[in-house]
């Protein structure tokens, strides 16, 4: 009985272990188009990329902006560019995408604002407390980064690389080459994903509407405020410079502005006061803040926390961290001043 | 740590490679150590309310068997102390929100205030269970024990720590101070469970969870893409908690433990009080046998029946979480039973339909009931009172077509993912109540295909997004 109970538990381990590798047949018979690699090897396999924006160079060229402001909706909902410009005198250059990350970021840098030749007197990198020493903060986030990527990006994926290089990944990239798990995953997910249209509609082109559409309506425009406006909180983990700053694009970035000999002003935006008050911080934050503000400075660029500006009150925000349509102009006017005192 | 993670797997092999080496009092011993470290993995301050919930009840049920005449006394310590600790982490902005609300109706704008403090997870289980020895020894149901390492260790078993569940002191504390002997048929039914288990969080709870979240962040949903969301919200939460309960079986059973059923196929209940024999059921049997019991239950009439009925839902739903919804949540089941009750008072059975109808009824029942839980679990997932109002007043002849080819889509993709659910409970729904025989060799090679589909589809259909399990936040 007991044998037969071992046997058993052996039978279902194997079964557990082997069925699996029928994916590696199914995939034979389910291939993938021809796709080129990633530009992230270490986190995905070849896949669909939405294309280079390669005419953001010249353009930028053409426009010769005195400040380029790089980042996601903390970016785009403080600043307005047609007001800075009248403020400052200077041409503002926005390059901002909504849900983006600080991989991004460091792409647009050196990818279209180093290689258009401009010269402004600073370029300009919002950010939220620990996002910019966190490169996988959004690094799933392909549909933006494939607009800022080249076909190879060597130190962005060695970075990558080293920041998941942990036991779990390792186990997990294992596991996935001996079961060829992603490629599966590619044919397989979109199979799932799209059987209901399938079963709804006969012809490919009725289901691409009704996806397409599906997106419309779950969209930026439909969300409830606070679900727009992804009030992630900063987890103390996150907070520690030392252990992941090396690991991150915040060399890259800094490395490379101060090689093409542009100003780099990174700003960290006031999270949502709380209370009439700026929100509490963890004292592993303000260490890491402490932290993060010597480095830059360290490393030619300069620093900026609009965290406990007495003027940044919550009349200013609209959702979230999001400022409304009247604060982002009174933050525009606020940071126009800080700008010409900062770069006379 | 999170049962869905690579450290647990290895902290788990590790425990249980070194536990059958060792002698009874030293696997105890652990026991303890690994249950503290893996509650207090992420947030060691956690382990500080753990410890300090075990050392009082331990000490108060020591104190009621040493001093019987004082023994109100030590009851009151320990209720004041667990439901102190869980009313402070869980209530205390709940309550300080309302009074802030109600003041500022009567025109006094008082800063009351604000909490900044993470409530600590699990506590909603622990500190029940280890009321639950202390209220066992109060009755004189149970003797108070003289090991604080037992004690310690039916508190903190890492398995059900989390999410439950709730284990019953009666239950389990003689399995801590027992013998246990590793037996292969339960490491082989806990592997089987395990793997369930995973599967259902992994490929099941967490897609349909991504249709929910995405259907309750919408500020203007049409009728059919919110019922669609709520029926992506009924499954994921049933195969997410479920889940737990399976892992948590699954490993305890590796370490030579058996704990309680917590779910028996809930969607196939035919009316609210089946419902609740089938759901969550440590928690209802927790409210039942310390709440409704103690309230009277059904011994004095039918409208004290009912009274003691909204008073347990009632504080059932609070117990969920502190927030309205919740709240309301528990009243609605108790209005269910109610009225269930109410209606078998006027309408007494009859000797039943034909037994050719009978199988119609019986799934117009459980449809009808699976329908009212879907009420329910809305005023669960919807924490604003003002969108519950919003949702309630939707039409479905307001929608345009697109919003009910959404909604249908939707409701397709739950549906499909929900499958092998439906699938495992109708298949033991309909061979419940025959006898168990032993495993043969046709269903052992069975199962080893079921797990090996199993882990093939949580390799390349797990969610892309990973959700914490939902009771992690009670």
């Amino acid at each position: 009985m007991r044998r037969a109970a071992l046997l058993q538990l052996l039978v279902a381990a194997a079964g557990l272990l082997l069925i699996p590798l029928g994916l590696r047949a199914a995939n034979r018979l389910y291939a993938a188009p021809d796709l080129k690699p990633s530009y992230l090897p270490a986190i995905e396999g070849p896949r669909d990329r939405v294309p280079f924006e390669a005419d953001r160079i010249p353009a930028l060229a053409g426009m010769n902006p005195t400040w380029v402001v790089i980042g996601d909706s903390m970016a785009g909902s403080r600043i307005d560019p047609a007001l800075l410009t009248r403020l400052t005198g200077g041409q503002t250059a926005p390059l901002l995408y909504a849900g983006s990350g600080p991989a991004w970021w460091y792409l647009a840098l050196k990818n279209w604002v180093i290689p258009s030749g401009i010269r402004p007197r600073a370029v300009v990198v919002f950010f939220r407390d620990t996002n910019l020493t966190n490169v996988m903060f959004r690094i799933d986030a392909t549909w933006s980064l494939d607009t800022a990527a080249l076909d190879r990006e060597d130190d962005l994926n060695a970075v990558v690389a080293r920041r998941r290089g942990t036991a779990f990944y390792q186990v997990r990239d294992r596991v996935d080459r001996v079961y060829q798990a992603s490629q599966a995953r590619r044919w397989l997910e979109p199979a799932v994903n799209e059987w209901p249209a399938r079963a709804m509609f006969p012809f490919r082109r009725q289901r691409g509407a009704l996806l397409d559409q599906l997106n419309e309506r779950f969209g930026l425009a439909h969300l409830r405020p606070m679900d727009a406006a992804d009030m992630q909180a900063t987890e103390d983990r996150e907070a520690d410079f030392d252990a992941f700053a090396a690991d991150s694009t915040l060399p890259l970035m800094l490395r490379d502005a101060r090689a093409a000999g542009l100003p780099l002003l990174l700003v960290r935006v006031q999270r949502r006061p709380l209370n009439g008050r700026p929100p509490e911080q963890s004292a592993a934050l303000r260490r890491y803040v402490s932290r993060l503000h010597a480095y830059v400075e360290s490393q030619g660029g300069v620093f900026m926390d609009d965290t406990g500006d007495p003027a940044q009150t919550l009349d200013l925000y609209e959702d979230g961290d999001h400022l409304s349509r009247d604060g982002r102009r009174r933050y525009t006017e606020m940071f126009a001043v800080r700008l010409r005192q900062r770069f006379p | 740590m999170i049962f869905h993670s690579l450290d647990f797997v290895l902290f788990f092999v590790a425990v249980t490679l070194v536990y059958w080496r060792l002698g009874h009092r030293a696997q105890n011993v652990l026991l303890l150590v690994a249950s503290y470290f893996f509650y207090g993995y992420i947030h060691p301050w956690f382990l500080s309310l753990i410890a300090s919930s075990t050392v009082i009840d331990y000490a108060s049920a020591r104190g009621m068997e040493r001093w019987p005449e004082r023994k109100r006394t030590f009851m009151a310590i320990s209720i004041i102390s667990n439901f102190g600790m869980l009313g402070f982490f869980k209530y205390f902005n709940f309550f300080a929100d309302n009074v802030h609300a109600v003041l500022a109706a009567a025109g006094y704008d008082v800063g009351l205030p604000v909490l900044r403090v993470l409530l600590p997870v699990g506590i909603s289980f622990y500190t029940f269970q280890a009321m639950s020895y202390t209220v066992d020894v109060y009755r004189g149901e149970l003797r108070a024990r003289r090991s604080l390492l037992d004690v310690a260790v039916f508190i903190s078993f890492f398995p059900h720590l989390v999410a439950g569940p709730i284990q019953r002191a009666s239950f389990l504390l003689p399995q801590v101070e027992e013998k246990r002997r590793f037996s292969i048929e339960q490491a082989a039914s806990g592997f089987y469970l395990m793997v369930w288990g995973f599967f259902k969080k992994l490929v099941i709870a967490d897609n349909v969870g991504v249709i929910a979240n995405k259907v309750f962040a919408l500020s203007d949903p049409s009728f059919e893409i919110l019922w669609a969301g709520v029926f992506a919200f009924a499954i994921q939460i049933y195969a997410d908690f479920s889940a737990y309960t399976d892992i948590a079986r699954g490993s305890s059973r590796w370490l030579g433990f058996e704990l309680t059923q917590n779910f028996d196929h809930p969607y196939l209940a035919r009316n609210p009080a089946d419902f609740w024999r089938r759901w969550n059921i440590s928690l209802s049997s927790w409210f039942r046998d310390y709440v409704y019991i103690p309230l009277g239950g059904s011994r004095a009439g039918e409208w004290p029946w009912a009274r003691n009925v909204m008073i347990t839902f009632l504080l059932s739903g609070l117990w969920h979480g502190a927030s309205w919804n919740y709240v309301l949540w528990g009243l609605y089941h108790g209005v269910l039973l109610v009225l269930t009750r109410a209606h078998d008072i006027l309408r007494p059975a009859s000797r039943g339909p034909r037994r050719e109808a009978r199988g119609a009824l019986t799934v117009l029942q459980v449809a009808g009931m699976f329908a009212l839980t879907l009420i329910g679990w809305l005023l669960f997932r919807e924490t604003e009172l003002s969108a519950i109002v919003r949702d309630l007043k939707l039409s479905p002849f307001d929608s345009t077509p697109l919003e009910r080819q959404a909604g249908l889509y939707l409701f397709l993709l739950a549906f499909g993912y929900s499958i092998p659910l439906w699938v495992q409970s109708i298949w033991i729904e309909t061979h419940r109540g025959e006898p168990a025989r032993p495993v043969g060799w046709g269903t052992a090679a069975l199962r080893a295909v079921a797990c090996g589909v199993a882990f093939a589809a949580i390799l390349v259909l797990r969610s892309r997004t990973s959700l914490d399990f939902i009771y992690f936040q009670f």
